[in-house]
């Protein structure tokens, strides 16, 4: 484990990551989603991917990066930007998972590989469009404190900050932005993923112009399962 | 029969080490034993013997148990019916890292008066630091490898040489060290070590040296030394070697070594030894290169106690010899003097 500061927007951020395979001279970035950390992708890729070096990185508010501010994707993006540079690495692949997914896809990698990424907006279930009226209505009320109990439990745990960053990011429609993204991109997704549809899936596949769709078995976390597989696709790029 | 206060945990990178070696205690040290745990929020709980597996920290479980206080002349037991002492005749203090090696804990049992085998103030400071170890065996006529310290805000290595070993300054056991091949490797071992320290010793990566490492105390008949150990190294003993190491409790042979310097292993540590360190049971990592004995480091805490060392590692722990807790006199005596002088005041 190693720490980089970098300054972004008047603010230190400790950027906590690693490196595995030094002296490979072609770089592959890894980026967790949300609520998760750089030891997940880790375990599923340090093994495979020799002829690259692996950077895993644990992005603010995650893992071993603090954070204190509130923060949207694209901060997010240029902060790992920033990071990417002081470490001296031009990525000629960015994986993301889930939400790594929208930041992997803002750095416009030459190649991009999507982990059953967000970005498009589901429809929300019944109770949950109720939860949300009903915390508007008590927010208005100035009854925040009570509002805590119907987020969801990813949100329980998290400081304040990194519940508004949750709440700017998570309904954020990237639509555009991956139809605009024009080089080439790998996208993976879990058949029965429940967090990101496998629907969306094959929406981001289709605004993608130059992409390919493989939908293999598992949830939102398939990779771990087929992280061999995964990685043999993205020797085989160039 | 002599009852020993185990104070184990701490708010320390070494934290679950210190459990091991905790769990290790138990089965070397015949006396009776109290185990007082030091929770990462520097709470004390007081441990039944029977309890004492790694899991009761690792699920909070001991959170369950009594909660302690320390107080002048002890460590006490809230109930019922007002605080109870928990009795015992000395601590031994078994954190490993920040907390039981940096000063703090013995700055804690000095000043509740509680007598307590471990490095002193002094000791702690001089052993913490692998800087100040460095400076402390220089003014004491003990070699130690060429080195260079850099800082988190001027990390440029002027002229490296590879291979090159990276250490943060404060850290024991082997967290945050690297070694570096090759200017590749440079900048991420560098983030490594920043990670835990601001200050970072660089050295020269002594391929093919030889360790040799020998622990003792200063006992009612003079210092005993335990055996010398040249620890097995693959490179050098990372973080989860020496976890591993840290529950040790068979004992070791001893490394088939000259007279000679097997002396002089011995003079080196009485050194750095005395008088700084009497009151613990340290362990000194040496490397010897040429015939020429150098000190890499200083363990005022090793793990379970080195008590694999020593031939009898029950009666060196009862025959330690303590530092006295030096009592000043204050009897108002000036205040007094004044007040006879002026009347009143």
């Amino acid at each position: 484990m190693a720490k980089k500061d970098i300054f972004y927007k008047n603010y230190i951020y400790s950027i906590s990551y690693d490196i595995v395979n030094f002296n490979a001279t072609r770089d592959i970035v890894f980026l967790h989603g949300w609520g998760s950390n750089k030891e997940v992708m880790k375990s599923a890729f340090a093994s495979h991917l020799i002829d690259f070096r692996h950077i895993y990185i644990d992005m603010p508010g995650f893992g071993n990066s603090n954070n204190d501010q509130v923060l949207c994707t694209q901060d997010y993006a240029n902060i790992i930007q920033i990071f990417l540079d002081e470490l001296d690495s031009k990525p000629e692949v960015i994986a993301g998972h889930s939400f790594g997914g929208k930041v992997a896809t803002l750095l416009n990698p030459k190649y991009l590989v999507l982990l059953s990424s967000a970005g498009i907006v589901e429809e929300k279930p019944l109770d949950v469009k109720i939860k949300i009226a009903l915390t508007k209505i008590l927010g208005k009320l100035g009854l925040k404190e009570f509002t805590k109990i119907f987020r969801t439990k990813d949100a329980s745990n998290m400081s304040q900050n990194m519940y508004e960053t949750l709440k700017n990011v998570v309904n954020e429609d990237f639509s555009e932005v991956f139809a605009n993204f024009s080089n080439t991109a790998v996208i993976f997704w879990g058949i029965n993923d429940k967090a990101t549809s496998l629907q969306s899936g094959k929406t981001i596949a289709k605004l993608i112009k130059h992409s390919t769709f493989n939908a293999l078995g598992g949830d939102h976390y398939f990779f771990l399962k087929h992280s061999k597989f995964i990685s043999e696709i993205i020797d085989g790029l160039d | 029969m002599y009852k020993i206060a185990v104070f184990f945990g701490g708010m320390s990178y070494e934290h679950e080490i210190s459990i091991v070696s905790a769990i290790a205690m138990k089965k070397v040290i015949n006396q009776e034993l109290v185990f007082v745990f030091v929770d990462p929020n520097r709470e004390f709980f007081l441990i039944p013997n029977d309890k004492m597996r790694s899991t009761l920290f690792s699920t909070g479980e001991y959170k369950k148990e009594p909660k302690l206080e320390l107080s002048q002349g002890g460590i006490y037991k809230r109930g019922l019916f007002g605080k109870s002492k928990v009795e015992f005749d000395v601590a031994l203090n078994l954190i490993h890292g920040g907390d039981g090696e940096d000063g703090v804990m013995a700055s804690l049992l000095n000043f509740f008066d509680i007598p307590f085998i471990g490095p002193r103030v002094e000791a702690s400071v001089l052993s913490f630091n692998k800087y100040i170890t460095k400076v402390y065996a220089q003014a004491i006529g003990v070699k130690t490898v060429d080195f260079i310290k850099i800082n988190k805000n001027n990390r440029n290595i002027i002229n490296p040489k590879y291979p090159m070993i990276i250490k943060p300054c404060r850290l024991g056991s082997s967290i945050g060290v690297s070694v570096v091949k090759n200017e590749n490797e440079l900048d991420f071992a560098l983030d490594v070590a920043f990670e835990f320290d601001d200050d970072v010793i660089v050295e020269p990566f002594l391929n093919g040296v030889k360790e040799y490492n020998l622990a003792g105390a200063l006992t009612r008949s003079g210092i005993v030394f335990s055996i010398v150990e040249e620890p097995q190294k693959v490179e050098f003993l990372d973080f989860e070697k020496k976890y591993l190491d840290f529950g040790r409790s068979e004992t070791v042979t001893s490394a088939d070594l000259s007279k000679e310097l097997v002396e002089s292993l011995q003079e080196n540590f009485s050194k750095i030894y005395l008088p700084k360190f009497i009151g613990a049971i340290i362990r000194c990592d040496f490397f010897v290169v040429d015939g020429e004995v150098y000190l890499n480091e200083i363990n005022p805490i090793p793990g379970s106690m080195a008590n694999y060392l020593f031939e009898d590692f029950n009666s060196l722990i009862s025959s330690l010899t303590l530092p006295h807790n030096k009592k000043i006199n204050i009897n108002y005596e000036y205040v007094n003097k004044i007040k006879s002088a002026k009347g009143k005041l």
